[in-house]
């Protein structure tokens, strides 16, 4: 067995965002039965979204500033090279909206969501948002990883 | 509310500042110069004007005269537009 810090960084930043959807969907479904009661913990999970695209902000970042080179080259030499120049360009930029309006969900849940059906109706639009864009990201972060399988299966002198 | 028009807006810059990189080479160089990486830069960049903002806004006086009802369609509409504003660039680009 050979596991590498890239291979763990990688499955971290992916685990991490998987962890921040999930998060935002409890938030989701917590403000739909808003009351005094689950306050305090849509705020905790609003919390934990939060960390969690921040957590796979950094380890994301580190992996694609440090290790992905490589790879780049191998998927634009192989037959997807849209999985870098669409796919891999629009998850690097738009990876910063989900995570903007994950960090958005812990102020917009400090108000008393069960009083205030605008700050409800908010709260739910952001959290869809990170829900939708972020599973976008991870549906990205698949067809990349294909790219690179590809381009080795099938790439240059494999002769298919 | 502050904090989510900054997120609007932050989230429209991001796409604007994506495009510029790609059209102009210079702001990519003086970025990738900043801190190693332009990627990296461009989101510190986000960071700063999304806190930035907030602050701001949440001190403004103007911002109580926006009818908050407006605040998640001028949200949505900017998540769709700047998602869609990526998208098609790749696509394009």
């Amino acid at each position: 067995m050979n596991i590498t810090a890239s291979d763990v960084i990688l499955l971290a930043h992916a685990s991490c965002g998987v962890l921040g959807c999930v998060a935002a969907t409890w938030v989701f479904v917590e403000v739909l039965n808003a009351s005094p009661r689950n306050a305090a913990r849509i705020r905790r999970a609003a919390l934990f979204a939060a960390l969690s695209m921040a957590a796979a902000w950094v380890l994301g970042g580190y992996w694609y500033v440090h290790y992905y080179s490589p790879e780049k080259a191998m998927i634009l030499k192989g037959p997807w090279p849209f999985a870098h120049n669409l796919f891999m360009e629009t998850k690097e930029h738009l990876f910063f909206a989900t995570a903007i309006l994950a960090f958005l969900l812990p102020i917009a849940c400090r108000e008393e969501l069960y009083a205030n059906a605008i700050a409800r109706k908010l709260v739910l639009s952001v959290s869809a948002m990170v829900v939708i864009t972020g599973l976008a990201l991870e549906g990205a972060g698949a067809v990349i990883d294909h790219g690179v399988k590809v381009a080795l299966l099938r790439g240059p002198g494999k002769g298919n | 509310m502050g904090f989510s028009l900054a997120a609007a807006l932050t989230i429209l810059l991001n796409t604007a500042l994506a495009w510029a990189k790609d059209s102009y080479a210079p702001l990519n160089s003086f970025m990738k110069a900043l801190t190693g990486h332009h990627w990296t830069t461009h989101g510190l960049v986000d960071l700063v004007v999304f806190f930035g903002l907030g602050l701001v806004f949440m001190k403004s006086p103007w911002i109580e005269k926006i009818n908050p009802a407006r605040v998640v369609p001028i949200l949505i509409g900017s998540v769709v537009a700047a998602s869609l504003g990526l998208g098609l660039w790749y696509v394009f680009f």
